[in-house]
């Protein structure tokens, strides 16, 4: 199980997140038909460092992007995103 | 059959379910500083920062999203310093708070748990949503003595017999 | 036991036995501290379980968990622990153990006989089996289930509970040995939060069989606990997973023992800053013929046995061994009065022996001959000749292997060390790291086997010899994955903790290469076997779930209703009366609304309040239908699409104040709705200005559906209920609530949404006007008849994540202007081809029409659609089904078969519009 450095929370246990989808993947609204198929089908998938899209779903509630190499689990970085974090 | 006010009490450890009591999100989409400077007027406490609670007599602010706070209690000032840039919407309905009491508290919520509710992390006046037995719960640092969990009603009486069970477990 | 009163093992001073358990039956005595296996061999009994395979008779090789042979079944009922390893079990007053593999018993095993066929029973016989007829393997299936095996697993539930415990701690230190309690007592005194886990009863580790008198385990634990550490006894830690993060298994109480808080076991969730593996060796046996049999120890565990416990594994001892470690087990069994025959050193030379211990040189053994409880002569080949020696126990050390286990979970390497023929711990990617002896082991040079192949064996558990291995190498077996999978070698509940180093120098040796050459296969957790109820925890009961309690639940229950799980909720699913039964009393439900009303409990619902000046626009992104256009108080139908263009979810959108809108949902994709509506106003359009909020729960819902619905409202509320798709606040047994008129069953109907907190009030008050009005309460069982009659789709059911909006008849409400998620997926051309599946209704012309069954035009054919929900007229009775058909909506008219063969069921059927009652919408109209 991870423990992911949620931006808001701090660190915490996977349990409390969900996996949404690797940032490629993300499907523009306003994408044409063939742009929004291509994010959706055709993944880089790479042996390596991806960014995916994280949601502290149990806890903040809030959305993230993870840096996470595929192969040893290491998450090199976390970033915010969503409406603007207020201080 | 569990109504509001049961309790499980043990010679350290007691868990009450809390009558119901008005609860509200209060979610803040535009203008962020405008809204917190004008909320703290009107409450005479300043908005509290994330996973942290802020409160006076009538209403209590927990801070469990970046942009949503719990608010317990009344609402009634709160709703004219909104404007166009936030929004209460009432949810108390469907959570049903715990006490959980007795110098256990945290070595009970450590039971189905992922979150470290030692002092160090957990701290009195912290909040933080997380998971109890795969219930996503919130838990407040009332005081040194006890913790407020809200609870999804639907699950309240499951995690209520969880920690029922669990008690003679406590500091053994 | 044995008649010969100076052979077999016993305890060298008798006393202090005050513990009365039982062993098959047998009532033996044992002393506070006992291993099941120390009171085992202190009461005489050297045989304690038959072999897997060819029912062999074992005896107890070890004194720690890596335990292959003296595996028992513990406790009787639900509390039975098979597999238990009797070395890994303290004895308690009250104990009952069972040996385990033997029939009628463990002294005259009649399946041993199957040991003469163990020429027939090699490696990869099973594989063999397969290539032969297949008569072959039904013949021999019989005969491998019943001989091959272990212990039963019990068929009563679990009495006992299992707790799951998260841990936290800056340094977790695995193993309370000498290297361990020093780095936990270090860690601790500088102030860090500290976990010690030992999977012993007490503290010491290599100090319980060597002490050394300037260590103090118990007063060093004492003092890390005073520092604020946690020593965990009786706890292993079983897995190492990504991020530190380690599970540890807590014996609460011992095996088949009732447990003193109701708690067997304890599963800790630790996350640690740095872990510290102090986790030692376990030492290699050597392979002989018949080393498998009640006698042949390790020496370390003789060692173990007798300044541990003061029992006497063997009075009469020969010692074989390729190290020095074993001189100080002759040592011992010299101080506790046993005789030491012969020590056998493969080595040229070693250090001194004790006084009055022969040691003989370039001595291994070769063979061993035994009795029931002990050995009868041990048989050694030295310096090139032959030599007996009349003894009853073999102390053999093949070298030591380090446990790696942990350190490999976790993703580290591991060196070889060549002195000491053994892979020792190496980098680690986590923070993490391996000390004492598990790094250091002591040098022990390769010694080639001595005796016959066949009967040398290598793992214990699965009755795997050398001439196994060789053969699986002859067979073409090449890599050790293949022989681990070919031979099953390292495959038993012990992990071939004691067997995969001897059998991979047995495979390097033939491939001709270096042991680091050949391979290592992977170590996966769990280090020991876990019971599955730990890994359950609170979950072995209901499931594995909380039910999700609805909040009218004790109030329905009170009219005993046939409930209804729906994902983790449970709903009322008809309320019998006068003993009927779910179809009688569905039936009637539904003829009450369509005649009368009837009012249903609708509070699973997916509730969404979504407000804010940007509001709109997040549903109009959400929802395929227009949403802006809705006037305050008004609602509409809407469904919403995934991106690639199919139906995923369907509702209703209602507009309470200018800037304020209720969205609901599903029941069953209410959590999915909710995480999706999170996606899109946080990931994909931050910039909005709104605000969404789950309130599923905070409001009860109440469907009250009927010709009379409208006239029951009204006087219930005091005020005109809304027109159709109108919406209301309104106030019900003095509560406020929201009116939404909205019909699924294809009457006038309202759902009521209530504070939930407030839902009992409002709900009896509504189902008592119901009832004086001649209506009913219905469940989801009537539901369904209504919806089906009436032509509505269900998630789930015909929104089956394949159909398009044009699919299921929805097509003309999707929002022109484009712009909701799913739009450009939707506009791909195989989504609007002619021959895509469409809804379409089916009216039986002959025999009930089997839900889920097949439509085809005739036999033979291949299926041209399914049928997703069948049911009968309400009042006029007559089959009818929901289906969808592959060019169904051009279809109307046509004569089809349903078949379903899993049911045996056909009927003939006349495809026709799916909205069997009211297609206009006239019972509803204003």
């Amino acid at each position: 199980m991870y423990q992911i450095a949620c931006p808001h929370c701090g660190p915490r246990a996977q349990t409390e997140f969900t996996y949404e989808r690797t940032t490629d993947s993300v499907v523009d609204p306003a994408a044409d038909a063939h742009t929004a198929m291509h994010a959706l089908y055709t993944r880089a998938n790479p042996m390596g460092l991806d960014d995916e899209v994280w949601r502290h779903t149990y806890g903040c509630r809030a959305w993230m992007v993870l840096t996470r190499h595929r192969v040893t689990h290491e998450i090199t970085a976390v970033k915010a995103i969503g409406p603007e974090a207020l201080a | 059959m569990i109504l509001p006010g049961n309790a499980t009490v043990t010679e350290t450890t007691s868990i009450t379910m809390l009558p119901a009591a008005p609860l509200h999100a209060l979610e803040i989409w535009g203008n962020p500083q405008a809204v917190a400077t004008r909320v703290h007027k009107a409450l005479g406490f300043a908005l509290p920062v994330m996973n942290r609670s802020a409160n006076n007599a009538a209403t209590t602010l927990l801070r469990f999203e970046p942009t949503v706070w719990l608010v317990e209690g009344d609402v009634s000032v709160l709703a004219d310093t909104l404007g166009d840039d936030a929004a209460l919407t009432a949810i108390g309905g469907g959570i049903v708070r715990f006490r959980l009491a007795g110098p256990h508290w945290r070595e009970l919520l450590l039971e189905g748990g992922v979150f470290d509710t030692s002092l160090a992390a957990f701290p009195v006046g912290a909040a933080a949503a997380t998971v109890i037995d795969h219930v996503g719960v919130r838990l407040w640092a009332q005081s040194e003595d006890a913790c407020v969990a809200y609870v999804p009603a639907s699950y309240a009486q499951g995690l209520h017999h969880f920690w029922d069970d669990a008690l003679p477990l406590l500091g053994t | 036991m044995s008649a010969d009163k100076t052979r077999g093992p016993t305890r060298a001073k008798t006393g202090e036995e005050t513990i009365a358990f039982t062993f098959d039956g047998t009532t033996y005595h044992a002393r506070p501290g006992d291993t099941l296996a120390a009171a085992l061999l202190a009461n005489g009994v050297g045989l304690v379980g038959r072999s897997f395979k060819y029912h062999r008779p074992r005896g107890i090789m070890t004194a720690g968990i890596e335990e292959p042979n003296a595996l028992v079944t513990v406790g009787k009922g639900g509390r039975a622990e098979p597999n238990t390893r009797a070395t890994d079990l303290f004895v308690y007053p009250g104990m009952m153990v069972q040996s385990q593999n033997r029939w009628p018993s463990l002294a005259f095993d009649v399946a041993a006989i199957f040991g003469l066929a163990a020429p027939a029973l090699g490696a990869g016989f099973y594989y063999k089996t397969f290539f032969g007829p297949a008569k072959h393997w039904l013949r021999y299936e019989a005969f491998i289930r019943r001989a091959a095996g272990l212990g039963n697993a019990p068929t009563e539930p679990d009495p006992d509970n299992f707790s799951q415990t998260a841990g936290f701690c800056d340094v977790l230190v695995v193993g309370s040995g000498p290297a361990g309690l020093k780095a936990a007592l270090e860690a601790a005194e500088a102030g860090s939060r500290v976990m010690l886990v030992e999977q012993d009863a007490v503290p010491g580790g290599s100090l319980l069989r060597d002490p050394d008198p300037a260590i103090d385990p118990a007063a060093m634990v004492e003092r890390i606990k005073a520092l604020g550490g946690k020593v965990l006894l009786r706890t292993t830690a079983s897995g190492y997973w990504d991020h530190n993060f380690l599970t540890l298994s807590q014996r609460l109480a011992e095996p088949g023992a009732v447990p003193p808080h109701g708690f067997a076991q304890r599963l800790w969730h630790v996350r640690a800053g740095r872990v510290v593996l102090a986790t030692g060796l376990i030492e290699r046996p050597v392979p002989f013929a018949n080393n498998d049999h009640p006698g042949v120890m390790l020496s370390q565990a003789v060692r173990s046995y007798v300044r541990r416990w003061g029992v006497l594994p063997g009075q009469r001892v020969v010692i074989a061994t390729n190290n020095d470690d074993a001189y100080l087990t002759a040592q011992a069994l010299v101080e506790a009065g046993a005789e030491v025959v012969a020590l056998l050193d493969a080595r040229a030379s070693g250090p001194a022996a004790p006084a009055g211990v022969t040691v003989y040189h370039d001595a291994r053994p070769s063979s061993v001959t035994g009795r029931k409880h002990a050995l009868r002569n041990v048989t050694a080949v030295i310096g090139g000749s032959e030599q007996s020696f009349d003894a009853d126990l073999i102390a053999v050390s093949g070298g030591f292997v380090p446990v790696s286990h942990l350190h490999m979970q976790a993703g580290g390497k591991l060196t070889w060390n060549e002195e000491a023929q053994a892979f020792v711990p190496g980098e680690t990617p986590q923070v993490c790291e391996t000390i004492g002896s598990a790094l250091h082991p002591p040098a022990a040079p390769a010694a080639a086997p001595a005796g016959k192949a066949k009967t040398s064996f290598v793992d214990f558990q699965n009755d795997v010899s050398l001439a196994d291995i060789d053969l699986a190498w002859q067979e073409g077996y090449r890599s050790v994955e293949h022989l681990k999978r070919y031979t099953t070698l390292g495959m038993a509940t012990d992990q071939g903790k004691t067997s995969n180093m001897t059998a991979l120098s047995r495979l390097a040796e033939k491939q001709g290469v270096t042991v680091p050459q050949a391979g290592l296969t992977t170590f996966r957790p769990p280090y020991t076997p876990v019971t599955m109820g730990l890994l359950a925890g609170a979950g072995a009961r209901n499931a594995g779930a909380h039910v999700r309690r609805i909040p009218l639940h004790d109030l329905h229950e009170a009219q005993e209703p046939i409930w209804q799980p729906l994902g983790y909720w449970f709903r009322p699913r008809a309320y019998p009366v006068d003993g009927e039964g779910l179809v009688a009393a569905a039936l009637r439900e539904a003829q009450t609304v369509r005649t009368v009303a009837g009012l249903s409990d609708v509070s699973t619902l997916g509730k969404f309040e979504v407000s804010g000046p940007d509001a709109a626009a997040l549903l109009e992104l959400v929802c395929a239908t227009t949403v802006g256009k809705l006037a305050v108080g008004r609602g509409r139908y809407t469904f919403m699409l995934r991106e690639d263009g199919f139906v995923f979810d369907d509702g209703t959108v209602w507009r309470l104040a200018e800037n304020r809108y209720l969205l609901t949902s599903s029941t069953g994709g209410a959590d999915r709705m909710a995480h999706h509506i999170s996606y899109v106003r946080n990931s994909l359009r931050p910039d909005l200005k709104c605000s969404v909020v789950n309130v599923q729960e905070h409001y009860a819902g109440i469907a009250l559906a009927g010709p009379g619905s409208r006239r029951i409202l009204a006087a219930l509320t005091g005020a005109e209920p809304p027109r159709h798709m109108g919406y209301a606040p309104g106030v019900l047994a003095g509560t406020p609530v929201h009116v939404l008129a909205a019909s699924y069953s294809g009457e006038r109907a309202f759902e009521i949404h209530v504070e939930a907190t407030h839902a009992a009030e409002v709900w009896r008050a509504i189902e008592a006007a119901t009832r004086a009005a001649g209506g009913a309460p219905y469940g989801l069982e009537a539901m369904e008849l209504l919806r089906i009659e009436k032509g509505h789709v269900v998630v789930g059911g015909e929104v089956d994540g394949r159909s398009t909006p044009h699919d299921l008849g929805l097509g003309g409400m999707l929002n022109k202007a484009g712009g909701f998620i799913g739009a450009a997926g939707l506009t791909r051309p195989a989504l609007s081809a002619p021959s895509r599946n469409n809804l379409v209704g089916l009216v039986s012309l002959e025999g009930p029409i089997p839900e889920g069954g097949m439509l085809i035009q005739r036999a033979g054919q291949s299926p041209q659609g399914h049928v997703t929900a069948a049911a009968r007229r309400i009042l006029e009775g007559g089959a009818i089904a929901l289906a969808l058909l592959e060019g169904g909506h051009k279809r109307h008219g046509e004569e089809l078969i349903v078949t379903s063969p899993t049911r045996g069921e056909k009927a003939r059927v006349r495809v026709t519009s799916p909205h069997f009652y009211d297609p206009a919408g006239e019972r509803y109209r204003d």
